[in-house]
């Protein structure tokens, strides 16, 4: 048995999969196919840990954790199965740069509902100079999976066997043929621009101040930002995060009124200034 | 039972044919089945039209030997690499028969195939081919009996590196351009290795290709095509170290057949006084496929900054060698690495026995700026 390759894909492109495959028998591996045709069994993905929880018992833990990548954001979880990934889990203090090496993996809540997460093999602490070439990587792999497309709507019928004459592999011309059963054709528009968002998060003049091309940062602005800046770190008292409600009093008090607030929190937000660790609440990076 | 076809009649899946042939090679072979070992048999099958491999799936009270000519009735065929490949299942019925009921190979008008060095693949016939000869040697072998010499080497074009081997002196030296009409491929310890001989045609070529240095350099090969093509010579991988997997770091090895130790047992020599070695077993994975990387003593030494005999001192100080393991996973998980040498495939896999290794570095932000220029120029 070959060993299953480990996919670099944006949490973007992974977590709107709703498509599961498996050749069928009990040892036959399973894959969560992604709408551009990635047939992800494991995957390797770089990003920041923002959260780290335990929601089981000290004796039996089973961890939860978030990942966040330019596009979006992974689920993690390990338990006793995975003792490795699941221990070092346990030991990150969020925010940090962390590469993660799992197996796909999907639960159904409740029928037409489907969620894929990751189960962690390997869990290790990185800089943020791999970081960036994961971000390379990924988006090298989905510019193949967004060219292999854009073939792929010309071609009629629609086979394998066309995509690998054309030059793809093996492994993502099934992924495709699949893709297109289960999701029809696909809007690689918007995988192309995430892509270029992805390319461009590697560039200083648009990582730094993505606003400068589009309106100037005015100073007013910036002293909102300072302002909400502070009061984020200064009600974050248990170091889970400040609750929105508390800003909000904090940003009143301070003369900030709500819309200010919120256009404020956002560009925080999208400069990676603060996170989410939960929804409503708010933490500095 | 099945239609009576010569081997160069065969297409691919054909639910029942029955063949007259001769058993040009057999290999036995152990296999996982649902995590419980099968013995199979592989090989070639020839008669006078030509060869196609075979794979035997039922071995039990199976004889097959070189040279045994055979009647087979319901095999089935597959395709396998785009060629077609004769598999006997268990209601495939194989009666010996006398040797003379198979004519002798007759190259009638044989069909040659263009092909690159990146094309080769276990079982090829027919092969044209233009390459130039980077290295090659002499050497007398046993055959029957009889000694012969055979030439082997290495040779490449744009596409890769290859081994071949000649059962002829074609006075072939090295940076000659040869064009070589009539090869054939068989494996040769897991690489794909292409054989001639007298019946081929060789000759030098005016061909243009790329220098012997540069010829000799190593191109970076996707993990996906190694694992396609089945093997390479020395080929260049970039990828991300995903695992130093067990059996890595200080092992022990059997002083009679260099064998890795397990509880200071030889799996054939039982127990015996261990050998200190220093590896690394890892796997490489460049997001289009994995392989298995293996590190010898001296680039693990190289790697830890560290002797045998200053990592036997850290385990004893530890008292178990799996901190040298740890140190090299702490090390090396993670990290973007540049690994060349041999690529060879079995059933586990491709495998590289890494002769040089870096640790990579990209120009994240140039790579992004180009791609996003090309993305930019076609919107």
């Amino acid at each position: 048995m070959i060993r299953e390759v480990a996919w670099r894909v944006f949490a973007g492109e992974y977590n709107e999969s709703t498509c599961v495959f498996s050749e069928g028998g009990e040892r036959a591996p399973s894959y969560v196919v992604t709408p551009l045709g990635a047939k992800v069994n494991r995957l390797l993905v770089v990003g920041v840990i923002t959260e780290v929880e335990n929601i089981a018992s000290e004796e039996e833990p089973m961890w939860r954790a978030r990942l966040s990548d330019p596009t979006g954001t992974f689920y993690l979880s390990a338990g006793q199965y995975q003792p490795e990934a699941a221990q070092q889990l346990s030991k990150l203090k969020p925010p940090a740069f962390v590469a993660v090496m799992g197996k796909s993996r999907v639960h159904s809540p409740q029928e037409g509902t489907l969620y894929v997460s990751i189960r962690p093999e390997m869990v290790k602490e990185v800089s943020e100079e791999l970081r960036d070439f994961w971000v390379l990587e990924a988006s090298r792999s989905l510019r193949e999976r967004i060219n292999a497309n854009k073939e792929s709507n010309q071609m009629d019928p629609l086979t394998k066997e066309g995509l690998v004459a054309l030059g793809y592999g093996d492994n993502l011309a099934e992924g495709i043929v699949l893709a297109r059963q289960h999701y029809g054709a696909v809007d690689v528009e918007r995988f192309s621009s995430m892509l270029i968002d992805s390319l461009r998060y590697l560039l200083p003049e648009y990582r730094e101040a993505p606003e400068v091309k589009e309106e100037p940062v005015s100073e007013e602005k910036e002293e909102q930002e300072t302002v909400v800046m502070e009061l984020i770190e200064s009600l974050d008292k248990d170091g889970k995060g400040a609750s929105w409600e508390d800003i909000l009093k904090g940003a009143k008090k301070a003369g900030l009124k709500k819309e200010d607030l919120e256009e404020t929190a956002n560009s925080l937000l999208d400069k990676g200034l603060v996170y989410e660790p939960v929804l409503g609440r708010m933490r500095k990076i | 039972m099945g239609v009576q076809k010569k081997l160069a009649e065969l297409v691919p899946n054909e639910p029942s044919v029955s063949l007259l042939a001769r058993i040009v090679s057999v290999n036995p072979k152990e296999i996982q089945v649902n995590g419980t070992p099968k013995k199979i048999f592989y090989g070639i099958l020839g008669d006078e039209t030509g060869t196609v491999p075979f794979t035997a799936w039922e071995t039990e009270n199976l004889r097959l030997e070189k040279g045994d000519t055979i009647r087979v009735e319901n095999a089935y065929t597959k395709e396998f690499r785009g060629q077609v490949q004769i598999n006997f299942g268990n209601r495939t019925a194989i009666t010996p028969e006398s040797s003379d009921a198979v004519p002798p190979y007759q190259p009638g008008p044989v069909t040659l195939k263009e092909a690159k060095v990146k094309d080769l693949r276990e079982g090829l016939g027919g092969v044209s081919i233009t390459v130039r000869i980077l290295s090659i040697e002499e050497r007398e072998v046993m055959v029957e009996g009889d000694k012969k010499l055979v030439y082997s080497g290495v040779m490449a074009d744009e596409t890769g590196k290859a081994q071949f081997s000649v059962w002829k002196d074609f006075g072939l030296k090295e940076g000659d351009v040869v064009k070589i009409e009539g090869g054939y491929v068989r494996m040769w310890r897991g690489i794909p290795q292409l054989n001639f001989d007298e019946r081929a045609e060789v000759g030098i070529t005016d061909e243009e290709l790329p220098s012997v240095e540069d010829l000799k350099k190593s191109a970076r090969i996707w993990i996906e095509d190694l694992i396609e093509r089945g093997g390479a010579v020395d080929a260049t991988v970039r990828g991300i170290l995903v695992d130093v997997k067990e059996g890595s770091g200080l092992i022990h090895r059997c002083p009679e057949c260099r064998r890795v130790l397990r509880k200071n047992t030889c799996r054939i020599h039982g127990e015996v006084e261990g050998q200190s070695d220093l590896r690394v077993k890892s796997v490489v994975d460049d997001g289009s496929g994995a392989l298995t990387a293996v590190f010898g003593k001296e680039l693990t030494e190289g790697l830890l900054g560290k002797s045998l005999e200053e990592c036997e001192t850290m385990a004893r100080e530890a008292m178990t060698r799996e901190v040298v393991r740890d140190e090299l996973a702490d090390m090396l998980i993670a990290q973007p690495v540049e690994v060349r040498g041999n690529v060879t495939k079995d059933e586990f896999g491709i495998m590289m026995i890494v002769d040089s290794a870096d640790m990579l570095k990209i120009e994240v932000e140039k790579e992004a700026r180009e791609m996003l220029d090309d993305l930019e120029d076609l919107r």
